[in-house]
Formats: structure tokens, sequence, C-alpha cells
């Protein structure tokens, strides 16, 4: 077994994942209501062991009578689908440019350099709420504002380590034997990085899945059909007095969702022995 | 020392510039039109057509764009398109409401962080290593605004112990002297409502605290166990200087510089999240005003905002560098 694999962390994140996986997967089966189907005559139910709670919801409903379980368990889909596709964007946005500025160096460097300073400079929340106002709402445009804020994470932690691995003499040797430039970078330069890639990736899911859950909190997220945790938690906030399990679930599905991404990341970084810089936002 | 800092501040002026050109790029791209949005909704097509000479729409986009920088550094914003007010008085009301939250929630961060930060390291080579490093990771699976709901359902609904929507108990009338409501009831000597603004900023600051206190921890732990491996450390012990002294009469001066500078970088981002804690808590500051905007597609506002936000995240940045340049002697003089 590889080492990264016997590491607690590791082993418990991947499990909470698959666990969370799963039960997106599995959602249809698991719940009979459909995620958006009303009942406005059994609202604000609570859950199925509290007193007055039905069986057949068994985390209570909402302030519409939808079933509290089947809307988390259908958010699972939307959360996961966010993350699976927007943090490999940001990934593959800031690793180019991250390889360009940290192998060519000069003018490139420079530019991508300001490029950086530029983003760093708006707070990841304003700066994604600015994008969606010009993109509109959708979850499309949730992954690509995902994508457009959080390349820079990528970017400059690995063009640190871009310098460092292309002054490496089997580098120069590669240079040397007269390669071009794309194969050095992807056959040479590319590899040594793939660990904190890895690792850097792991945690940009659970930034996405928290980003995705604050635009619909906002309400600039995923379109009022489409099913999230932060529409949920919006909505829930409105009765937190009747009936809090409609904000605590949503809340509790975060938190055990990035958690699973940041103790597998933690495990990750701690076991392929990685300086990254600590920081969030 | 005094260049080295003017030249920081002079390195910020270029990234502003491209920050408004990104910010007003950005926003012109929108297919919202200004001027009949500022326009009642009975207004004339000729009227409109008036308003959008008037406000320079039918010149080219670059001298747009020179019009409204130049209105822009003369401290001008225009005028919000919902609220049809200046956005200057609406950000002279807000930002200070803001900056007073992201005050106090980064000294509640900077007391978490450099507390547990020396208990982790207290607890370095022990069993309990492994669970404080847990709970960090945990914690920072809880983003500001989880924080802020949890905060709210405990001590706001289950509790009843603390406000939880606005600065002012209703009914209490705020004294207007500098906007800075803390410092204003207290210039005007009104005990009373300065602690009722106090007990209505203490859910969302530690929401917003609590929230970045996590990486700052773990900074100062690793920078400790840096330190402690330097001969100096093994010279003061054998010289039978005490644990803790060493601790934090010689340690801690060292491991304190890294943990700055991320402090610095934590600083900026909570700003940030102040937004989303202050939309939870209804707290009356620039957040509120730029999610309101947003949904309205009050563009001056937007702008307005977000360039106050990428100003003040900016002189955050080059005042941290200039404090640790201050205090870190080998930096002194370059």
């Amino acid at each position: 077994m590889p080492r990264w694999l016997r590491d607690t962390r590791v082993i418990v994140g991947l499990s909470i994942l698959f666990a969370v996986l799963v039960l997106a997967l599995l959602a249809p089966l698991l719940v009979q209501s459909a995620p958006d189907e009303q009942d406005l005559l059994s609202t604000l139910l609570p859950s199925a062991w509290a007193k007055g709670g039905d069986v057949a919801h068994r985390l209570g409903t909402d302030s519409l009578g939808r079933d509290v379980l089947a809307r988390l368990l259908y958010g699972t889909r939307l959360a996961l689908s966010v993350a699976a596709i927007a943090a490999p964007g940001a990934m593959i946005l800031g690793t180019i440019a991250a390889l360009l500025a940290g192998y060519f160096g000069g003018w490139v460097d420079w530019v991508i350099g300001r490029a950086v300073d530029v983003w760093m400079s708006f707070p990841p929340v304003i700066l994604s709420l600015i994008l969606m106002v010009g993109l509109g709402t959708g979850s499309r445009n949730v992954i690509l504002a995902i994508v457009l804020v959080d390349w820079t994470r990528f970017c400059r932690v690995l063009r640190a380590e871009v310098l460092v691995v292309v002054r490496r003499d089997y580098v120069t040797a590669a240079r040397l034997v007269g390669f071009s430039h794309l194969r050095v970078v992807l056959r040479e330069v590319l590899p040594a990085v793939v660990p904190l890639l890895v690792t850097l990736l792991t945690l940009e899911m659970g930034i996405a899945v928290v980003v995705e859950a604050i635009l619909a909190f906002v309400g600039l997220g995923v379109k009022p059909d489409e099913i999230a945790w932060g529409q949920m938690i919006a909505d829930g906030r409105a009765t937190i007095y009747q009936a809090p399990i409609n904000l605590l679930a949503p809340v509790a599905a975060i938190f055990v969702t990035v958690a699973g991404f940041n103790l597998l990341g933690d495990g990750l970084r701690r076991t392929l022995d990685l300086r990254l810089v600590e920081g969030r936002g | 020392m005094l260049a080295a800092f003017l030249r920081r501040l002079l390195a910020v002026a270029p990234i502003l510039a491209l920050v408004s050109l990104l910010l007003f790029g950005a926003l012109r791209l929108l297919p919202i039109d200004p001027a009949a949005m500022s326009m009642p909704p009975t207004a004339t097509k000729v009227e409109i057509e008036a308003a959008r000479q008037a406000m320079g729409l039918d010149r080219p986009v670059t001298v747009q764009y020179a019009i409204w920088l130049g209105q822009t550094l003369r401290g001008d914003f225009g005028n919000s398109i919902h609220m049809r007010r200046p956005v200057a008085g609406l950000l002279a009301e807000t930002l200070p409401a803001t900056i007073e939250l992201s005050l106090a929630a980064m000294v509640i961060a900077g007391l978490l962080g450099l507390g547990g930060g020396l208990g982790m390291f207290a607890l370095r080579d022990r069993r309990g290593e492994a669970v404080a490093e847990t709970v960090t990771t945990l914690m920072m699976s809880l983003p500001e605004f989880l924080w802020a709901l949890l905060l709210i359902f405990v001590f706001g609904v289950l509790l009843s112990a603390l406000p939880f929507t606005g600065r002012l108990d209703p009914g209490m009338t705020r004294p207007v002297v500098t906007q800075f409501l803390l410092l204003d009831t207290l210039l005007v000597g009104r005990v009373d409502v300065f602690f009722s603004a106090v007990r209505h900023m203490i859910l969302p600051a530690f929401a917003l605290g609590v929230a970045f206190a996590p990486p700052i921890m773990r900074v100062l732990r690793a920078s400790l166990i840096d330190t402690y491996q330097e001969d100096y450390i093994r010279q003061a012990r054998l010289r039978g200087v005490g644990e803790t002294r060493i601790l934090l009469g010689h340690a801690l001066q060292n491991a304190i510089l890294p943990t700055l500078t991320l402090m610095g970088v934590q600083f900026g981002f909570l700003f940030g999240g102040s937004l989303l804690v202050e939309v939870i808590y209804s707290y009356p500051g620039m957040g509120n005003l730029m999610v309101d905007a947003v949904r309205n597609a009050d563009l001056p506002i937007i702008q307005a905002v977000g360039l106050t936000y990428c100003v003040v995240v900016l002189a955050i940045t080059a005042g941290v560098d200039g404090l640790v340049m201050l205090l870190n002697p080998r930096l002194r003089g370059t």
C-alpha cells in the first residue's frame, strides 16, 4: 500500500467523501418524495423522531412542505458536481499560468505575476459576486466564477515550486538534449509538481462546495429550480424558530463534506511531504 | 526604511489602476443601460437619450473610463441607481461599520490564533497533538457564514442570550460624530448605547474571528517549532533560563514574524468575509450595501464598493509588510 493510503486522515477523509458520493447517487432510492414536491398541508413538520413527526419525512418538511431529506440529498449532487468540475478547472488554468511563468520567466512571469497581484487584491467573495452579476445565475456560471476566481490559488503556490524544479539538472539536461519546450514542461517539470497539485485540488474542492453554497445563499448562485444547500440555508433561516432542522441540516451537510475534503487534503499534504502555504478565504 | 515603505506604496498604484480597469470593464460589458435605469419608468426615449448624453454613454468606452476614473479620483462615485443617493455618502455611512466589525473580529482571530498556537505548541510530541491538529482541520471546514448561522442558533435562538440583528436595541438613536458607532457613543458619553452596540457586535465579530483563527494557530505552532531548533534556544536552556521564559521571552519574538505576515493575509480575507456575516446579522455595513446593489444591478455602487474593498485589502497588505519590516531587524535598511 502506498504511504499516503495508510494515513488516518486520508482514510477518514476518503470514507466521508465516498459516503457522501453514494448518498448523492442513491438519492432517488433513499427518499420517496421528489425534492421540489410541495405539500402545503404539511409544512414545517418536525423530524420523524420528534413529536408530531411523519415517517414519510424523516427530517421533516420546509415552509412549502417540501421534504428536507430529499432536498438535502439532491443538493449533494449539485455540490459535488460543482466541486468536481470547478476545482479541476481552476487547477488547469492556474497550472498553465504557473508553468508558463516559472518555465519561461522574464516578461511572461512578470505579466502573470501582476495578474495574480490584481486578482489577489480582490477579496474572493467580492470578486465572485461581481462575476456573477456579469455572468448571470445558473450552475454553469457558478463553476465558471469559481474557476476565474480561484486559479490564483494554484498559480501562486505552483509558480514557486516550478521555479525550483526548472533549475534541477535533469531539466537542464532535457533541454540540452534538444527536447521541445512543450515536452520538457509536460514530461519533466509537470510530474515533479503533481503531488502538490493533488493536495491543492482536494482543498480546492472543499472551497468550491463552500463558494457554491455562499452564492446560492446570497441568491446569486444556481437558478431557483435547482436544489442547492445554500438555498436551503437561506430558506431555513426564516423558519429558525419553528423548524431549526431546515437550517441545521444543510449546515451540517456542508461541514461534513468540506471536512472530508480538508481531512483528505491534510493527510495528503503530510504524507506527500509538501511545504504548502497556509491560508484560506 | 521610510523609502522602502514608500516604494511599496508606489507599487500598489499600478495594481489599483488595473483593478479599476477590470471593474469598469467587467461591469461595462453587462447588458444594462445605466441611463435607462437611472430614470423613472415613465421617462420617454428622448429623455433617456438626453440622460445617456449627459452621462457620456454615447462616447467611446475609453472616454467613458477616463470620465469615470476622473470622477472616482475626486471622490465622486456617482449616484445609486436604485436608492437615488450619492454613492459617496452611502460609502461614508457603511465603511466605518465594516471597519469596526473587521477590527473587532481580527482582535478575536488574533487572540484565538496566538493562544491556540501556543497551546498546540505546548502539546508537541504528546498524544494530544494529533487531536489538536484534527480539531483545527475541522474548524477550517466551518467557513465564517456557517459559524454565523450556528452562533445565531445557539446564542440567539436557543439561549436568547445575545441580540443578532442590527447594531442597536430598537428605540435607541445612534449619535453621529465620526460614523464609527463605538467611538461616537463614547464621544457623546452614552454608555448605555455603547454597551448595546458592543452586545450586538459579539456574535458577528466572534463568528468572523473564530473562522479565521485556525491558520494563525498552525503557522505560529510551525514557526515556534522551527525557532526551537536554533542554537540560541539551547544556549538559553544551558544558562538555566526557565521554559516559560524561553518560550515567551526568547522564541516568541522570532516566531511571531511569519505569524504576523500571515495575519496580514488573513485580515485581508477576513475583511472580504465580513460581507456574508453582515448579511446574516443584518449589520448595516458595506457588505449589505454590496449584496443589495448586486441584487438590484446597481452598477455605481458595485463599482465603488468593489474598489473600496480592494483599496482596503491593499492598504492592509502594505501596512502589515511595513510592520514586519519594522519588527524584523534583518529587513531594516534594505
